[in-house]
């Protein structure tokens, strides 16, 4: 639509005066007719080809070399990395790991998001100092936020305090050193620093859509739950694409929120891909993190290109 | 577009094409000579003004930093002083190595098993020949020397690995001889859940990663006189899964200390330093730590030195018999990478003459540490704990860690901390450790794989 604003046809008057006194007029071509509006893809495509796509092939192809610190030769070796992570049971955990911390931070953040952002979304004065409040998280270094909650969740701090002074008997829960819990506790951290974010995203997600549409809705006697699940719901489905997307990508390469909680543990029950790799790589192994990080890449392109592709046409029908 | 898609796919081919070329070629031209070729006494013929790159640990105490102060004071050599955090440490320096950057001097681990990481044939110079090799006894028989070449210069005292315990949680339990061995570990423990309710016997520290290593290596110290079992593991004439291995029977103690709930609660997830804490306030009976963890333990006490030696002990334990076990220091342990710039090379081989010489003395007075090289007097005002711990480690025996000798140990931590959980049987470490051992013993083309 703006493009055409900008063609002699849509031109005011005086421009197409000026433009008839120029003997050689020139017509600025549209972006359709394949003008230079290329020359603005430059700078991104070049940032985006030397910055991930290089990256990405050149670690594709250490996946399959025997690159490591021990040696300063570096030979193909097929798939021998990825059959010796397999063989000393690192491999599939961490696969398994990783899915299901993707799963437990998309589950919690979608929850806690919506729901804020249908409690925030009039714009009032005390609902924009909760929104900024919500928003702080996002700005806090990950690292950072996991030092923090480490603190928090330690068997001597103030979680446990709280819960101590709650509950009859004392809390002495080691919610990150306990098999059961730890998973679920950094992924609650991962949704907690970022679901500010994906708030924000919603709650544009619900002011756009028709006042009318709601007030239509509330005059045929539609209740909060049907205007909920009947219109916002399906409304916000561009944001709830945009969101999903980004919680799985960013979940699926975890690693700055569990390095400092649980470093991977207890045992192995918070090792994603990335802290795999990120053990491997301090070993000196770099063909072995090479490929649990090509997986991790992989893994999410496997899985979030399909799931995008599918709820944009789920927008498309609605 | 066609054009852009061209230009984009010729520029990645071709850097793709370069980094192949240097990443792949091999450097013969480097793999033999580059020694120092020096001798004691021979000039380095550094320049006054050069400036040289030091990475360091940043756990490296203030004596250390004023040795590096005193070197730039005293040779007119600029140092530049990059900091690695002691936390992750290995990580941070291996990853900025495996990334092409080189400093003039680096601080590392010498044991063997990590100077094999930097693979040192190829990045690193070679320092036989130095005159504080000969002054350092049979140091560099198992450290930072590699096939008969010593690439390291170390100056700090070696850690030695023990139990630390609270005398009055001891006395309380009526234990009044230390235990000497696994089966004595096993009766303390029970002792003193029974006599001492709400003490835990042994802390262990799951979330500082390194501490769980510690215990298994104590109680597999007495199977390693003179480094000959690390010896064989190394060249694969021994395995940590052999039948009845020593290491299995130390995984095998460990899980029984778990199952008698000997450890924390938190066992997994809890920090060195809230162990240490415990320790020093009763709360803790033993902590199983290396000696240059004595700062920490007076750190938690207020910086009151007197209180610490008042309140912990120290004893060396085996799995049978008791023994020091130690490993060289990462801390005061230098290696010179190979640069090629002449200038530089000479300020650096300088910097290692100065911490193993004219500087030392200075040194180890103001560290109040013990001298690893001779001619060097023992300093005054060094703390009694710490005095215990040389004693322990001079009385002997004192075997050097299994691990200082062998490769691809490094993720025995993760393991025995699977351990802690009930998530594997000893059994499964040795199997899996084992498999870590091969492949970098490959990697790093050891003689027997």
């Amino acid at each position: 639509m703006a493009s055409t604003t900008l063609t002699p046809e849509a031109g005011a008057p005086e421009q197409t005066a000026v433009r008839s006194s120029d003997p050689t007029p020139r017509r600025r071509k549209s972006p359709r007719e394949g003008g230079h509006w290329p020359w603005f893809a430059l700078p991104a495509v070049v940032l985006v080809a030397v910055f991930f796509a290089l990256p990405f092939l050149l670690n594709a192809g250490f996946a399959f070399s025997d690159w490591s610190g021990f040696s300063d030769e570096i030979g193909f070796n097929g798939i021998d990395n990825f059959r010796t992570l397999i063989d000393q049971e690192i491999f599939w955990p961490a696969v398994r790991t990783t899915l299901l911390y993707a799963v437990c931070v998309l589950v919690f953040e979608m929850a806690v998001s919506l729901t804020l952002a249908l409690a925030l979304e009039s714009t009032t004065r005390i609902n924009t100092i909760f929104r900024s409040l919500f928003f702080i998280p996002v700005l806090i270094s990950p690292l950072a936020a996991g030092y923090i909650w480490k603190g928090m969740l330690a068997t001597n701090g103030p979680i446990n305090g709280m819960l101590s002074f709650l509950l009859p008997g004392t809390v002495e829960t080691a919610w990150l050193g306990d098999p059961t819990t730890a998973l679920p506790a950094v992924a609650l951290i991962e949704a907690w620093k970022w679901s500010g974010l994906i708030t924000l995203v919603y709650i544009a997600g619900l002011k756009a859509i028709p006042k009318e549409l709601l007030e239509a809705a509330t005059i045929d006697g539609a209740n909060a739950w049907s205007r909920f699940w009947r219109i916002k719901l399906r409304m916000l489905a561009p944001a709830l694409t945009f969101n999903v997307a980004v919680t799985l990508a960013v979940a699926l390469m975890a690693y700055d929120v569990i390095a400092p909680t649980t470093g991977g543990g207890p045992g192995d029950h918070t090792t994603t891909l990335n802290i795999a790799m990120r053990l491997q790589w301090g070993q000196s192994f770099f063909g072995p993190a090479s490929a649990l990080s090509l997986t991790v890449a992989v893994l999410v392109i496997a899985s979030a290109v399909p799931l995008v592709m599918w709820m944009r046409k789920k927008e498309v029908a609605q | 577009m066609r054009w852009m898609l061209r230009a984009v796919v010729t520029a990645v081919l071709l850097v793709a094409a370069a980094f192949a070329v240097t990443a792949c070629g091999s450097s013969d031209d480097s793999s033999e000579g580059g020694s120092t070729a020096s001798s004691a006494g021979a000039t380095t013929g550094a320049k006054p003004g050069t400036k040289i790159t030091l990475w360091h640990n940043s756990a490296d105490p203030p004596a250390l930093r004023q040795l590096y102060r005193d070197f730039e004071a005293d040779t007119g050599i600029e140092l530049e002083a990059v900091a690695n955090p002691s936390a992750g440490f290995e990580d941070t320096t291996l990853t900025r190595w495996a990334s092409g950057s080189r400093p003039d001097v680096l601080e590392y681990h010498p044991t063997v098993t990590n100077l094999l990481a930097l693979n040192p044939r190829a990045n690193l110079r070679d320092l036989s020949g130095e005159a504080y090799i000969a002054k350092s006894g049979d140091l560099y028989r198992s450290a930072a020397t590699v096939d008969g070449k010593t690439y390291g210069a170390v100056i700090g005292f070696p850690q030695v690995f023990g139990i630390f315990y609270n005398k009055d949680v001891f006395a309380r339990a009526g234990i009044e001889t230390p235990p000497t061995n696994a089966a004595e570990l096993i009766e303390a423990c029970r002792t003193i859940l029974a006599r001492a309710p709400g003490v835990t016997p042994i802390a262990e520290s799951g979330g500082s990663q390194w501490p769980v290593q510690v215990l298994p290596t104590l109680l597999m110290g007495d199977a390693n006189p003179d480094n000959r079992w690390g010896q064989e593991l190394r060249s694969n004439r021994a395995h940590l899964d052999d039948d009845g291995s020593p290491f299995t029977r130390a995984m095998e103690t460990y899980k029984q200390l778990r199952d008698d709930g000997c450890f924390n609660r938190d066992a997994a997830s809890a920090t060195v330093e809230n162990s240490v804490r415990g320790l020093v306030e009763g709360r803790v009976a033993m902590v199983a730590l290396h000696s240059d963890m004595i700062a920490a333990m007076v750190a938690a006490a207020g910086g009151d030195a007197a209180k610490v030696d008042r309140a912990i002990g120290f004893f060396a334990i085996g799995g049978e018999t008791p023994a020091a076990t130690y490993i060289p220091s990462p801390i005061g342990s230098y290696y010179l990478p190979r640069t090629g710039d002449a200038d530089r090379e000479a300020a650096a081989l300088e910097f290692i003459r100065y911490v193993t010489g004219r500087g030392y003395g200075r040194y180890i007075a103001a560290a109040r540490a013990f001298p690893v090289i001779e001619g060097t007097p023992e300093p005054a005002g060094v703390s009694a704990l710490a005095r215990e711990v040389k004693a322990a480690y001079d009385r002997g025996p004192a075997n050097i860690a299994y691990a200082a000798d062998v490769p691809g140990v490094g993720g025995v931590m993760v393991l025995i901390n699977k351990l802690l959980i009930g998530q594997v049987e000893p059994q499964q470490i040795a199997e899996q450790t084992q498999k870590a051992v091969e492949q970098a013993a490959k990697a790093a083309k050891l003689e027997g794989w």
